[in-house]
Order: C-alpha cells, then sequence, then structure tokens
C-alpha cells in the first residue's frame, strides 16, 4: 500500500471543477454586482455628505443695491448676535462683479450699475442660523437682504442620494435573494447527485449536522471565492470608470474613483464573506429540511 | 460463547462478556407495511441475547431485508415494539439515533461504497464520521483490508472492484468500528462458495469476540448446522432453530 493513501485525506464531498464552474459564476456575477452597488452608493454618500458640510458651514447673505449706506456693517451686526455665527466678512465690490461675470461677459460694468454687497457669514459646525429671525431683524433695522438657505440646497441633495439609496437596497435584496435561489438549487442537485453519499452517511451513523455542513461548507467555499474574485474585478472596474470619468472635474459622482477609502476596502473584504455566509445558510436550511424529511425517520 | 481476545484480528473486537445474556435486539409483536396493503412483516416476537449469531432466511420477497432495516433503524414498525441496545425504540428521540446506528456495522445488499472515495476512504467512513484521527486508524484499516485480501487494492475506486471485492469492502467499512451488532443482508450474494466461506468465517470471528450478528441469506448452504435460524415466510416465523435464545 503507498504511503500517500493511507496520509492524504480524499474529500468526502467530490470536488468536481466543470460541475461548480456554472455556480461559481453566478455567484462571481453576484458578488460583482453587489460589490459595485455598495461601491457607489458608499461614493454617493460620501460625496453628498462633503457637499453638505461646504454648505452647512457657511451662508452667503446679499443686500440688495442702492440700499442705505452702512447697512452691511449693520446686517453684519445682526449676524454677529446670533450664537451660530463665528465670523462675518463683508465682500468687496470687486468679488460681486467677479460672481457676476458669468452672467454677464467679461465686458467691462458701468461705473454706477447697482451691485449687491455680499455677506459670507461663517457657521459653527453642525449649527445654523434662524432665518426667520434674522429676516425678522433686518425688516426692523430697514435691509433688504437675501440670505440663502442652505437647508434648501441640503434637501435638493439629499433627494437624489436618497433616491439612489433606495435604488441600491432594492438591488442589494434581489442580489441576496438570487444568491440563496442559487445555492438553494445547486445544493438541491447535489442532494440528487449524492444520495448514495447521504444514505451511507446515515448508515454509518453521522448525524445529519455533519451530512448538512459536509454540503454547505462546499457550497460557502465556492461562494468565498468566486465571491473574492467578483469583489476584486468590482473594484478594479469602478476605479478603472472613475478614473476614466473623474479625468476632468477630478469628481465623479458614482464611483470612488482612485479615491478608495478604508470603507471601500472594507466593503471588497465583506462582500465574499458575507456571500460565502448566505449561501452556507441556505445551504444548511435547504439540506438539514431534506435530511429529516427524507433520510432521518 | 467463547470470549477470549485474539491479537489477530485486526477489528480487535472487545469481549463483552458484561453484556451476555442480556438482550440487544428484541420485537415484540412487530407489523411492517410499506403502503396501505398487507403488511410485509406481520406479528413478529423474538429476542437476540448479546452476542449471539444469527441467520435470517426465507424466499425472495418474504421480507428479510425489511427486518434488517427495522433492526438497524432505518424505518420504525407500523405496530408493535422493538428494541435495540435494551432501548424501546418508539421512545428514541431521532437526534439520538446517529449515535446508536455507530454501534452497528451493516453490511447492504448492493453494497452502497462511495463512489469517488477509494477502498481505504469507503472503508475509514465510519471512524472518520466518529470524529478520530486519521493517524489512529490508519494502521486499523490497513491491517482489516489485508485481512480480507483487499490489502493491494486500498486505493482502487468502487468501479474498478470485483464484485466479491466490493463485498468485501462493504464488510470491512461494517466491522471496522468494532460494533456491538453487525448486520449483513445477502452478504455473500455476489462470490463463489469459497469467498462466501471465508466472508462466513469473518462473521464468526466478529461473533466470537463478542459482537451480535444477523445475517440474512437466502444460501442455505453457508448455514452451520447448529447455526440460529430465524425463517421468515409470508411475513411471519414460521421455523426458530433455537440454540442461541431466539424466543419465538
Ligand atoms: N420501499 C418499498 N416499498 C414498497 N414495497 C417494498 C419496498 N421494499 C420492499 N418492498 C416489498 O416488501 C417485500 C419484502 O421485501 P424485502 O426486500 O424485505 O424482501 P427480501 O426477503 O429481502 O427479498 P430478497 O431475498 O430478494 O432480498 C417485497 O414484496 C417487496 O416488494
Ligand atoms: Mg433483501
Amino acid at each position: 500500500m503507498t504511503d500517500s493513501i493511507t496520509t492524504q485525506e480524499q474529500p468526502l464531498f467530490p470536488r468536481r471543477k466543470k460541475d461548480d464552474r456554472p455556480l461559481f459564476i453566478v455567484f462571481v456575477i453576484l458578488s460583482f454586482l453587489a460589490t459595485l452597488t455598495l461601491l457607489a452608493s458608499a461614493s454617493a454618500n460620501r460625496a453628498a455628505a462633503d457637499w453638505h458640510t461646504d454648505l452647512a458651514s457657511s451662508v452667503t447673505v446679499q443686500i440688495k443695491p442702492n440700499d442705505k449706506p452702512g447697512a452691511a456693517a449693520l446686517a453684519r451686526d445682526i449676524l454677529l448676535q446670533s450664537s451660530a455665527v463665528t465670523a462675518v466678512t463683508i465682500l468687496p465690490v470687486e468679488r460681486s462683479k467677479e460672481l457676476l461675470k458669468p452672467w454677464l461677459g467679461g465686458a467691462a460694468l458701468p461705473k454706477d450699475l447697482p451691485l449687491p454687497i455680499l455677506l459670507d457669514v461663517r457657521l459653527h459646525a453642525g449649527q445654523a442660523i434662524d432665518n426667520q429671525q434674522i429676516s425678522a431683524a433686518f425688516l426692523a433695522a430697514n435691509i433688504r437682504a437675501d440670505i440663502d438657505d442652505p437647508q434648501k440646497w441640503a434637501k435638493e441633495i439629499k433627494r437624489p442620494t436618497n433616491a439612489a439609496q433606495a435604488l441600491s437596497v432594492t438591488a442589494l435584496v434581489l442580489i441576496i435573494t438570487a444568491c440563496i435561489t442559487a445555492a438553494v438549487f445547486a445544493t438541491r442537485a447535489a442532494i440528487t447527485g449524492q444520495r448514495r453519499l447521504i444514505d451511507v452517511l446515515h448508515q454509518v451513523g453521522a448525524p445529519p449536522s455533519y451530512t448538512a455542513r459536509l454540503f454547505s461548507a462546499n457550497f460557502a467555499l465556492t461562494g468565498l471565492k468566486a465571491g473574492g474574485l467578483g469583489a476584486g474585478t468590482a473594484l478594479l472596474v469602478s476605479g478603472l470608470i472613475g478614473m476614466m470619468f473623474a479625468s476632468s472635474s477630478g469628481v465623479s459622482f458614482f464611483l470612488p474613483g482612485l479615491h478608495l477609502t478604508l470603507t471601500d476596502i472594507y466593503l471588497v473584504i465583506a462582500v465574499p464573506i458575507l456571500l460565502a455566509i448566505i449561501i452556507a445558510f441556505a445551504s444548511w436550511r435547504t439540506i438539514i429540511k431534506t435530511l429529516y424529511e427524507e433520510i432521518y425517520p | 460463547m467463547n470470549t477470549a481476545t485474539s491479537t489477530s484480528n485486526p477489528s480487535r473486537a472487545e469481549p463483552k462478556t458484561q453484556m451476555q445474556g442480556r438482550d440487544n435486539i428484541r420485537f415484540d409483536h412487530v407489523g411492517f407495511r410499506y403502503t396501505r396493503d398487507a403488511e410485509i412483516l406481520s406479528d413478529l416476537s423474538f429476542s437476540l441475547p448479546c452476542g449471539s449469531m444469527t441467520y435470517v432466511t426465507g424466499a425472495s420477497g418474504a421480507g428479510k431485508t425489511t427486518l434488517l432495516k427495522l433492526i438497524y433503524l432505518h424505518m420504525r414498525p407500523t405496530r408493535g415494539l422493538i428494541s435495540v441496545f435494551g432501548r424501546d425504540t418508539s421512545q428514541i428521540d431521532r437526534k439520538a439515533i446517529p449515535a446508536l446506528k455507530r454501534r452497528m456495522g451493516i453490511v447492504l445488499q448492493d453494497f452502497d461504497l462511495i463512489d469517488h472515495l477509494n477502498v481505504f476512504e469507503n472503508v475509514a467512513l465510519p471512524l472518520r464520521v466518529a470524529g478520530q484521527k486519521r493517524a489512529a486508524y490508519k494502521d486499523d484499516v490497513s491491517g482489516l483490508l489485508k485481512w480480507v485480501g483487499l490489502g493491494g487494492r486500498a486505493h482502487a475506486l468502487p468501479q474498478m472492484l470485483s464484485g466479491g471485492e466490493k463485498q468485501r469492502a462493504a464488510i470491512a467499512r461494517a466491522v471496522i468500528a468494532k460494533p456491538e451488532i453487525l448486520i449483513a443482508d445477502e452478504p455473500t450474494g455476489n462470490v463463489d462458495q469459497d469467498m462466501a466461506k471465508r466472508l462466513i468465517r469473518l462473521f464468526t470471528e466478529m461473533n466470537r469476540l463478542g459482537t451480535t450478528v444477523v445475517i440474512a441469506t437466502h444460501n442455505k448452504d453457508l448455514i452451520p448446522k447448529d447455526a440460529s435460524i430465524l425463517a421468515l415466510v409470508n411475513g411471519q416465523i414460521s421455523n426458530v432453530t433455537n440454540d442461541a435464545g431466539i424466543k419465538a
């Protein structure tokens, strides 16, 4: 007897690459889609959050042109009374002109063109000014001014972000369902194909959990390998797409591009593991159910 | 009953002197039907003591396999009581059945070897399932394979074996874990008379070491003259040669 026989343990569950391939491909695709969805959703959330903090940390106040002289200073004093405000800068007229350029073109502006005076109001992080109160104070002081409402903008951003999130959740639910279905289907096929193995294991006194572990571990391993490949490919593809479309503006809305964050790395590691766990669970339940219904009296 | 230990037997079954005289398998008015039709087995009552060796005979279709399936807890009786290892099987939780099965060795009529495992792995399966380490059972399995004449076929797959070799591999698997009860369904069906006698000797040896043996066969030539026989006709025990405690 050769030593290799007695030292090398044969796997009880037959691993035939050819039989596993269709399932492997399905899991690669599902993992790819799940990772892409999660990466895009995380990236969109991050972009929205960035904009949100930018917007929320400053407010612009526009004092209508031809208002009484000293209105700007008065407005500044009123604003500074709010506890949320850290600083108020009265922007020089040149800045107003600059801001108007896109609309009026580069043509020299007439000297007497009435220009609004802009106040840049800086806020404490996470705090907002009470628009109504400030407006009332302006009115009382006879200042005609517009206050940009950052909350309005935040809402504008939030709406598509929420929509994107709802879409990702829907996609993930579908992907998980497809994953469970594939695992159940493959397990059923394996139960039919390995009926003798199941019977013999039962006959030699293997408890149902032993047989179920054998089957589900096999599928979980396939899922882990396929999941790793799918997630890795998704990362690569999203990086490439992000790079291609972000080159002009430096930001791509839905994809992380080359700016990988720790979250992205975690996602790419977590997806195959979660996939394997879902597959193991689905496969385990399927075989345990069959064993108790058909094999163990 | 000879209870002497043998060092030559690789299966090394321990003598079970302390269990002698107790019933290992007991049927009380057992009836069984597969379908709503007539009972395949009706009103069987007998008991097989620890350390006994019994032949179940009967024509094809008499219900020998069915009887063995009831003994090894593959099915539950439609009526009546079966106790195995002194336990009423109707009271046994199904979670406890695998542990009881690990105390039995079973040779089925169609061998039931696993196609993708070689002979060594097939024979080692009960030990592997019981959680034993490979290093611990390696030599036992190799020794037993030599003993049944399959020493050179350890790495062959079942489809490469002859009928008789498969039969011997299946028997080796049934005895490797030193079962307290050994059940063999037509274990000599596929071999010539010489091999059949050798295999019966293996069972006799197992029995000599304390294992309760139940063999179903319709080959009456193989049955020793002084053996205990349980003959099935029309689902009932028609004839019992009682020298090992069978109570009809
Ligand atoms: N799963 C089953 N469902 C229905 N009927 C069955 C089933 N298994 C066996 N039978 C019937 O039960 C009867 C007894 O079968 P069994 O296999 O116990 O006979 P046997 O004595 O072992 O015969 P053989 O010597 O041919 O192996 C037969 O008539 C058979 O047709
Ligand atoms: Mg039979």
